[in-house]
C-alpha cells in the first residue's frame, strides 16, 4: 500500500502547471532555426549546469542506477565516476569539443562535412538517430513503471499516464524549442534536486549507513565494494564503462547541444567541469535508495524484477508530503529528460538527414515548421516504442548497447576529425559500418532463440569493448587504404 | 573492505554536500542567466524587425 494521499497529488499538480506556464511562456523568443534548435547560442554558465545536469538525469536513470545499487552494490556506482572524470578531463582540457564549438556548427554531422564529405554526413546523422531513438525507446515506460509503483496506482494506468506525461512535454517543447527545454529544466533541476536530497537524507537517517555497507557486503562480499572483483563486473566491466562514458562526453546529442547552444567556447566548457562531479551523484544517490531497498526488499517480493525493488520500497517507506516531492521531482527529471532528447535528435533529423532533401534554402517560418513537426514524430515513435518494446537484461546494460551504435564511431570520427590529418571518408564510412554493425548484430542475436546462448556468453561488455576497439580500427584502415587528401577543419577539399 | 567503506562513506558525504550547495547556488545564478538570455533574445528580435522596416 503507497503512502501517496491528496496532499502528494495536489504537490505534483502545482508543479505540473508551473512548468507548463514557464515552458509555453517563452515561446514568443523563437523566431529562427537557431534559436528554436540552439537557444540562439544565448546560454549562460548556471543555466547550462542546470539544464544538463536535469537532461541527464530523467525517471529512467534513477530507475537503471538504482538497479545498480540493487545487483552490484557500491561498486553499481562505478560508470558515475568514470562519467565525472571524463566530463572534467574535456571540460578542463577542449579535448574535442573546443574545435567542435569554435567551428560555429549546429550538430557534430555538420562539422564532419568539412572533412569527410555530405556522405559522411548522412550516414553519421543516421547512426545518431537510430541510436538515440533506439536509446530514449525505453525511457516511457521504465518511467511510467516508476511513477505507478510509487504512488501505488493500477498497473493499467500506465500507458495512460505515459501518454499525459508525453503529451505537456510535447506541447512546450513544439511551441518553444530548446528555449523551453532550457527554462523548464532549470525548474526541474530545482524541484528534482530537492526531491532527491531530501529521500536521500531521510534513508541515510533511516537505515543507516551501517546498515547499508552491512547489506552490501552481506549479498556482494568485496564485489559490493570493488567492481575489479564483482563477479559479474570485472576489468571488461570497467573498461566497457570508460569507452563508453568517453565517448558520450564526447559527442552524446543531449550534451553537445548544451555546448553547441552555450554563449561561447569558454562557458560550454565552464559546464563540463561545473556539470561533472553531478554524474557521481547520478550513480552514487539512486545507487543507495537500491541498496537500501536490498536491505528491506526481498527479490521475491518485487517478482524477482530488481528494477521495481526501489520504486517499491520508496512507496512504503517515504511519508505523506514528502512523497509528493519526491513524485514532482521524478517527474521534473523524467519530463526535461524527454523534452531535452525529442528537441536534441529533431535537430540531427532537420539539420542532417533532410539537408540533402532540401533543394533551396528554407525560410525560418518553414524551417520552424518543420522542425515542430518532427519533434511531434518523435514524441509518436516514443509512445508506440515504449510500449511493445519487451526490454532484456539490466537497463543500463541495453542503454550501453543501444547508445554504442553510434557512441562508438561518433567518438572515433570526432577524435580523427579533430586530431588525425590522414583521417578521411574511407575510414569514416567504415567506422559508421563497423560501430553500428556490431550492437544492432548483438542485439538481434540477442531475440533470436537459437543464438541468444552466444549473446549470454559473450556478454555486452567484451562486445561494447570489441566495438570501439573495431570502429576505431576501421577508421585507421579505411583511411590508410585511401591516397592522402587530408584536410583541416574549416578548409575545403 | 574498511577502506572501501570509507571511500564510498566520504564520496556519499561529498555527493550529499556538493549537490545541496550547487542546488541553491545555480538556483540563484542561473535565475539571472534565464532573464539574460531573455532580453539577449529579444533585443536580438527586435534589430532583425528594425533590418527589416529599413529594407
Amino acid at each position: 500500500m503507497s503512502n501517496f494521499t491528496i496532499l502528494d497529488g495536489g504537490i505534483v499538480g502545482v508543479y505540473l502547471l508551473a512548468t507548463m506556464i514557464a515552458g509555453i511562456m517563452v515561446r514568443k523568443y523563437v523566431g529562427k532555426v537557431e534559436d528554436f534548435l540552439i537557444a540562439g547560442r544565448e546560454m549562460n554558465l548556471y543555466l547550462g549546469i542546470a539544464s544538463l545536469a536535469a537532461t541527464e538525469f530523467g525517471i529512467v536513470t534513477c530507475m537503471y542506477t538504482a538497479q545498480n545499487g540493487y545487483q552490484f552494490g557500491f561498486a553499481g556506482a562505478t560508470p558515475g565516476i568514470i562519467m565525472a572524470a571524463a566530463m572534467y578531463f574535456v571540460g578542463a582540457t577542449g579535448f574535442c569539443v573546443r574545435p567542435l564549438r569554435d567551428a560555429g556548427v549546429m550538430t557534430i554531422p555538420e562539422l564532419f562535412e568539412r572533412r569527410f564529405g555530405k556522405r559522411v554526413r548522412w550516414s553519421a546523422g543516421v547512426v545518431i538517430v537510430l541510436g538515440g531513438l533506439l536509446n530514449m525507446g525505453v525511457f516511457l515506460r521504465t518511467g511510467g513503471e516508476f511513477l505507478v509503483l510509487v504512488c501505488g496506482f493500477d498497473v493499467r494506468y500506465l500507458e495512460i499516464s505515459m501518454t499525459v506525461l508525453l503529451l505537456a512535454v510535447a506541447v512546450y517543447t513544439v511551441l518553444g524549442g530548446m528555449l523551453s527545454v532550457l527554462v523548464t529544466d532549470f525548474l526541474q533541476f530545482i524541484v528534482m534536486s530537492v526531491g532527491l536530497i531530501l529521500v536521500t537524507i531521510l534513508i541515510l537517517t533511516q537505515v543507516g549507513w551501517g546498515t547499508l555497507t552491512a547489506t552490501v557486503a552481506k549479498h556482494y562480499g568485496e564485489g559490493g565494494f570493488n567492481p575489479f572483483v564483482h563477479p559479474n563486473m570485472g576489468w571488461q566491466y570497467v573498461l566497457f564503462n570508460v569507452f563508453l562514458n568517453l565517448a558520450a562526453v564526447l559527442t552524446w546529442q543531449t550534451t553537445i547541444a548544451r555546448l553547441l547552444a552555450a554563449k561561447d567556447t569558454k562557458t560550454g566548457l565552464g559546464v563540463y567541469k561545473g556539470t561533472s562531479f553531478f554524474f557521481v551523484c547520478r550513480f552514487l544517490i539512486p545507487g543507495i535508495w537500491g541498496i537500501a531497498a536490498l536491505a528491506v526488499v526481498a527479490p521475491d517480493a518485487v517478482g524477482g524484477n530488481t528494477l521495481h525493488a526501489m520504486p517499491h520500497y520508496l512507496s512504503t517507506m517515504v511519508p505523506a508530503g514528502l512523497l509528493g516531492i519526491l513524485v514532482a521531482a521524478m517527474l521534473a527529471a523524467d519530463m526535461s529528460t524527454d523534452s531535452s532528447y525529442m528537441i536534441t535528435w529533431a535537430s540531427v533529423i532537420y539539420n542532417d538527414i533532410l539537408a540533402p532533401f532540401r533543394k533551396k534554402v528554407m525560410s525560418e517560418r518553414r524551417g520552424l515548421l518543420w522542425n515542430r513537426m518532427i519533434v511531434s514524430l518523435i514524441g509518436i515513435f516514443l509512445l508506440l516504442y515504449g510500449l511493445w518494446y519487451p526490454l532484456e537484461g539490466d537497463l543500463w546494460t541495453y542503454l550501453g548497447v543501444t547508445g554504442t551504435i553510434y557512441l562508438s564511431s561518433m567518438s572515433v570520427l570526432l577524435i580523427a576529425c579533430c586530431y588525425w590529418k590522414k583521417a578521411n571518408s574511407w575510414g569514416a564510412a567504415a567506422a559508421i559500418a563497423v560501430g553500428a554493425a556490431i550492437p544492432v548484430a548483438f542485439l538481434v542475436l540477442q531475440k533470436v532463440p537459437a543464438t541468444k546462448g552466444l549473446t549470454e556468453q559473450i556478454g555486452p561488455y567484451y562486445s561494447g569493448i570489441a566495438t570501439y576497439v573495431a570502429a576505431g580500427a576501421a577508421m585507421v584502415v579505411g583511411s590508410l587504404l585511401k591516397p592522402g587528401d587530408a584536410i583541416a577543419i574549416g578548409g575545403t577539399r | 573492505m574498511m577502506a572501501e567503506h570509507w571511500f564510498w562513506l566520504l564520496l556519499t558525504a561529498a555527493c550529499v554536500i556538493w549537490y545541496s550547495t550547487i542546488t541553491v547556488f545555480v538556483a540563484v545564478k542561473g535565475m539571472k542567466d534565464i532573464r539574460g538570455m531573455l532580453e539577449r533574445l529579444a533585443k536580438k528580435a527586435a534589430g532583425t524587425e528594425d533590418d527589416r522596416a529599413g529594407e
